[in-house]
């Protein structure tokens, strides 16, 4: 959409990579990417969780598919995952949308050549800076505030509803715990399925064994 | 000859054309959605009523407030919830926010250098900086007028299936309305930016289709309607419509069962309903010559500037209506089924 000419086969000092891979091509450009940038950030929920498209993970490709297209044959779409399966990462530019602070903060430090210091805490940090009452504790909400990576300011909870989890899973979540507490506050928290709230969640990392959760 | 474009790069999306043109008569034309598919309609399935709307604004990043409307108001349909007039006015208050800004950025970022035979935005400098100041401070206040109601422009969050998660105070609503005052003139400045553009002569006998709900400019429901006499409600939408899937594309094409396809957005909605647009609207189109029916599909340009005016003015007179209550958000989930249009 825009763009200001330059050199489209690199090499490129800083690279943003946005979105989900889900067909093979894509993965063969981000490597080429890769090979030609100094620096690659993954910005957004879609490239460092999955995201959204990820959701289709949730049940078997064919059966997903087949809601769809009638005439399946002519699509094509492998298993979605985030960028850093593919190609080491140096930064995470979190949030659906994205946020600016992050953004600010990869930029700055790339141009003035230190480690880019993004936020390693969950949102509950930023909604008690906010004197925001827990919607969790106090209104039986199903908040993912305490799994969630900070950077939204606790946007969500300061208007009056429950975190969904835009930023994506924070470091070292406790995602099990809060899934207990879900299940001990009963129908509310449950989808049809049965599955607990926290792991149905939008942008919850798909991969097993993954770095995050 | 062949034209093959492979990767049309003013477009939201990613897709490619091809023309075969034999003698000057086009034989065959493809245009090719080639962007991955997602499978939305396919994960959305067994899923919690209240997380649909969250999730289907990631269909796109442009429209969000689109695609979640459309996903409330099914809901609160198909639960039988009629929501409240005061939220029915926000709704079209975050639409029209929402949709000034797209054809803002469409006109000014997409189409302004195509005309002027420039690369990119970037090249737009310094000529045109005027230009790009006013589409800075337009916008700005837009997108404002989205995240106050929304909480963020982008994405939502505010807007839930039953009504508004919390409202914003009144002094900030009357600094919104004045910032909304202050734009007026460059959406004026816009229209005329856009009609001095020298656009192909061109006249393509299509169906134009757009939503109408007299005596407002419909924006969020109304009757489904065309110049050649359809009137249908929402629900009747596949008595007329029908989806087809391509093989050499991944999105699917939607025509007029036993007719061909149609033209929706801004063009065809002035072309249905000139009528039924905020006086503003009205005058500035006056003041340029654009009469209807147009059927100059370049001139859609014309109809988005056109909008941008209406957008403007009557989102600062909608805000005059608006009655700030405590929300409160009653939903009994139970089975049903909402079928409705944006």
């Amino acid at each position: 959409m825009v763009t200001s000419g330059g050199t489209p086969e690199g090499p490129f000092d800083v690279s943003l990579i946005e979105g989900t891979v889900t067909k093979s091509w894509q993965a063969d450009e981000l490597k080429r990417i890769r090979e030609k940038s100094t620096y690659l950030f993954a910005i957004g929920s879609c490239a460092i969780n999955g995201g959204i498209p990820a959701l289709k993970s949730t049940h078997p490709e064919l059966e997903v598919g087949k809601k769809v297209y009638q005439d399946l044959s002519t699509i094509h779409s492998i298993r979605p995952s985030s960028i850093d399966a593919y190609v080491h990462v140096d930064g995470f530019i979190r949030g659906c949308p994205p946020g600016e602070r992050d953004l600010c903060e990869a930029l700055t430090s790339v141009l003035s050549g230190k480690q880019p210091d993004f936020l390693e805490y969950s949102v509950c940090i930023e909604c008690k800076l906010k004197g925001n009452i827990c919607l969790l504790v106090a209104h039986n909400m199903p908040c993912m505030g305490p799994v969630t990576n900070a950077g939204c300011e606790a946007l969500c909870p300061s208007h009056n509803r429950a975190c969904y989890s835009c930023w994506g899973p924070m470091r070292q979540a406790n995602a099990f715990a809060l899934a207990k507490k879900f299940e001990a506050y009963g129908d509310i928290f449950r989808g049809h399925n049965q599955e607990v709230y926290s792991i149905r969640f939008c942008h919850c990392r798909v991969q097993k064994g993954s770095r995050v959760l | 000859m062949k034209i093959s474009i492979d990767y049309i790069a003013r477009v939201e999306g990613e897709g490619a054309i091809k023309f075969d043109i034999e003698d000057g008569v086009l034989k065959d034309l493809k245009l090719n959605i080639w962007e991955p598919p997602r499978f939305f309609e396919g994960f959305l399935c067994n899923r919690r009523y209240d997380e649909v709307p969250d999730i289907v604004a990631r269909i796109c990043g442009i429209c969000p407030v689109s695609h979640m409307t459309t996903a409330i108001r099914a809901l609160e349909k198909a639960l039988g919830f009629t929501p409240a007039p005061d939220s029915i006015t926000l709704r079209k208050v975050m639409a029209l926010s929402q949709i000034v800004s797209s054809h803002l950025v469409h006109l000014y970022m997409l189409a302004l250098p195509d005309y002027y035979r420039l690369y990119s935005i970037p090249d737009m400098f310094p000529r045109f900086e005027p230009e790009i100041r006013r589409l800075n401070r337009m916008k700005k206040v837009v997108n404002e007028v989205t995240a106050l109601f929304g909480g963020r422009a982008l994405h939502p969050v505010s807007m839930v299936v039953g009504g508004f998660t919390s409202l914003p105070p009144r002094d900030k609503i009357e600094k919104i309305k004045y910032e909304l005052e202050n734009i007026k003139d460059d959406a004026k400045e816009t229209l005329r930016m856009v009609s001095d553009l020298l656009f192909p002569d061109l006249t393509h006998n299509t169906e134009y289709v757009a939503i109408s709900s007299p005596p407002h400019y419909a924006i969020n429901e109304g009757f489904i309607i065309s110049q050649n006499g359809v009137k249908i409600g929402e629900d009747e939408y596949y008595s007329i419509f029908k989806e087809d899937e391509v093989s050499y594309s991944n999105a699917k094409r939607t025509v007029i069962k036993g007719k061909d396809s149609f033209m929706v957005g801004a063009l065809a909605r002035l072309n249905l309903k000139f009528d039924l647009l905020h006086e503003d609207a009205k005058e500035a189109a006056e003041e340029i010559g654009f009469k209807v029916p147009d059927y100059n599909p370049f001139h859609n340009n014309l109809a988005q500037a056109i909008e941008i005016v209406h957008g403007i003015s009557e989102c600062r007179e909608l805000l005059d209506k608006v009655i700030l209550r405590k929300p409160e958000i009653g939903i009994k989930v139970r089975e049903g089924e909402g079928r409705v249009l944006q």
